[in-house]
């Protein structure tokens, strides 16, 4: 095996160009599957943290009525926050977010909101809710900037707002914006104003009560009270994930397009091999090889493509990836147009396992699409090939 | 000549099958060839001479009869045996060369070592050696597209002889020289068969060949018309 490696490799260096070709093809098709999927892992890293730090935590006690995605729900999601949480409130370990529909009117249109209230002292969220201390406003309100963007208000701007509170009764005042903070979550901007939880508990008249309730650390998972439900930091990401997981999988089509290319260039110098190296074949054959070693010769040929490519990908890749990794990719804007969490920029992420696996993978197909053509060599005459005769 | 019998032929056809119907390429052979011969299977084209050439280097199998090559019987040989018999005892020269063009002329003799693996000191001398006698020490590194049609079929000579094969076969070996490059390379192999005593067979047409021949078997259609020793 040592020899036909020894020899393959002679083969192939001897074969100029035709290699150099297919190993330079080759070796983009690894660069850029590993830089996709270390974009994408850079970006579920990046996700998954923004997320955490903006609006999951590491897991949420939702109000048993509670449903993200009925907004009707809101009017009955809200309890008193049980006492089981007051050490951990008090420590800010624990966000408690009242949450409830609303109206502004900005530049004399109607625009549906949600207030969240959310602990002035909180430390769970990313959320700047200390600036509620050092306001002195009756109804100040933090909001995110695309929010500000969509709705043209800038701190300082006075704005009013409608609610009900929990006897259905309208009520109305004016806002005003004392900060507007840049987030990647989209879900904790567009769309939606924070305001002090007392305050908003005050115009609810919901005294005490919240409807969410956002954990900062994993042992808060192990409290059970009564009329909430846990939502565990892998069930509030799922979103996220599954967006990632889509993003992979379309990802696959690509790996798929330009692994068959590469593949297709090693099949058919491969074939082309076989057919014009007949002479060659016979002439291993008559010194004493048996067919399957030839077989075993071109098949390690083919595949040693790939540990050519692997080698030059790393040349010129090692220094491109390395450079991305440390200055990031900008995509700035994706998360405000798109209502994705994607930051401006994101840092890919390559993992030992990620370029391991990559060129597993890729040496597994290639050997692969190498052996093919040359079992043709397993059914030659040793005397036809000896002539360069077509078989 | 000397008297141990190194092939056997017995009541030897082989048939082809062609569009047209089968065709018998050898069609009774009957031959015994021993040590040190330089023998010579001579004929027109399609008299069958590249074909036996072949059976002899289990490199095809007869239809018919016995072939017994170094004391293994061709037809009772499977893949591994044969190749085994190739690579260890048999020795083969080619009209065209057949030289491994991405190799240089070290590497293309050093070949057939390879696979027989001696250590790298032995295989190095031997290579060395066989270039010696065939006088290319001064082309080591020059690959076989630098060569000349001469020089390349004395590398392949080299590299037929540097396992110090029992038997050498040689299919044309002179068809695509001049006459100079043609006496050059038969001088050569007759001093190998003197130093050595392996056996030479050629598979030809050529008259400068023939007149290196210390035996003559002339093959019409696939038989053995006339079986002569020379007087060379």
């Amino acid at each position: 095996m040592k020899l036909l490696f020894k020899l393959a490799a002679k083969n192939l260096i001897g074969a100029g160009l035709r290699t150099w070709l297919n190993v330079i093809v080759l070796s983009f098709s690894f660069l850029i599957i590993i830089w996709h999927k270390g974009l994408l892992n850079g970006w579920d890293r990046q996700a998954r943290n923004d997320m955490v730090n903006w609006e999951t935590g590491t897991g949420q006690y939702w109000q048993s009525s509670y449903d993200p995605y009925d907004p009707f729900s809101l009017t009955d999601s809200h309890s008193k926050i049980p006492t089981v949480f007051d050490t951990l409130s008090v420590k800010g370990e624990i966000a408690p977010v009242l949450i409830t529909e609303g109206t502004i009117y900005p530049g004399g249109r109607i625009q549906s909101i949600i207030i969240k209230g959310i602990s002035s002292e909180q430390k769970v969220l990313k959320l700047p809710s200390a600036m509620f201390l050092k306001s002195n406003d009756e109804l100040p309100v933090l909001i995110g900037s695309k929010m500000a963007h969509d709705n043209g208000l800038k701190p300082g701007d006075e704005i009013t707002i409608r609610w009900r509170d929990i006897h259905g009764t309208f009520d109305a005042n004016e806002m005003k914006v004392i900060g507007v903070f840049e987030t990647n979550v989209p879900t904790v901007d567009a769309g939606q104003v924070w305001v002090p939880l007392e305050r908003l508990q005050k115009m609810m008249g919901m005294p005490g009560e919240a409807t969410i309730l956002i954990c900062g650390n994993v042992d808060s998972a192990t409290l059970k009270p009564a009329g909430w439900k846990f939502k565990s930091s892998k069930e509030l990401l799922k979103s996220v994930t599954d967006i990632i997981k889509m993003k992979a999988v379309g990802g696959i089509v690509l790996y798929i397009i330009l692994m068959s290319l590469a593949m297709l260039a090693i099949f058919d110098t491969q074939v082309l091999s076989i057919f014009r190296r007949q002479k060659e074949i016979g002439t291993y054959i008559a010194l004493g090889m048996t067919r399957s070693q030839v077989v075993g010769l071109f098949t390690i040929e083919g595949s040693l493509n790939s540990v050519l490519a692997a080698l030059l990908a790393a040349v010129y890749g090692i220094p491109i990836l390395a450079l991305q990794a440390s200055k990031g990719l900008s995509f700035a804007g994706a998360s405000k147009d798109y209502g994705l969490v994607v930051a401006d920029k994101i840092f890919p992420v390559y993992s030992i396992g990620l370029v391991v696996t990559t060129i597993i993978l890729i040496m597994i197909t290639t050997t692969i699409v190498s052996y093919l053509p040359s079992r043709k060599i397993a059914k030659m005459k040793p005397t036809e090939a000896l002539r360069g005769k077509l078989q | 000549m000397e008297n141990s019998t190194l092939i056997s032929i017995e009541g030897l056809k082989k048939h082809f099958l062609t569009a047209g119907g089968r065709f018998t390429a050898l069609n009774g052979i009957d031959l015994t060839i021993g040590k040190a011969e330089f023998t010579g299977i001579v004929g027109p084209s399609g008299s069958g001479k590249t074909t036996l050439l072949n059976i002899i280097g289990s490199l095809d199998s007869p239809s018919e009869g016995r072939v017994v090559v170094l004391g293994q019987s061709i037809s009772d040989l499977n893949v591994k045996q044969a190749a085994l018999l190739r690579r260890t005892r048999l020795g083969f020269i080619f009209q065209s060369y057949n030289l491994l063009p991405v190799y240089t002329v070290f590497e293309n003799v050093e070949f057939p070592l390879l696979l027989l693996k001696p250590d790298d000191n032995q295989r190095r001398k031997m290579v060395m050696d066989s270039l010696e006698w065939l006088g290319l020490t001064d082309k080591l590194k020059s690959k076989p597209a630098q060569l000349s049609g001469g020089e390349c079929q004395r590398v392949a000579i080299a590299r037929a002889m540097v396992k110090k094969p029992e038997i050498v076969l040689a299919d044309e070996p002179t068809a695509n020289l001049d006459a100079a490059n043609s006496h050059n390379i038969l001088k050569a192999m007759v001093q190998l068969n003197s130093e050595f005593k392996t056996t030479f067979i050629f598979a030809t047409h050529d008259d400068k060949v023939i007149s290196y021949l210390k035996r003559k078997i002339s093959l019409v259609d696939g038989k053995v018309v006339k079986d002569e020793i020379t007087n060379n």
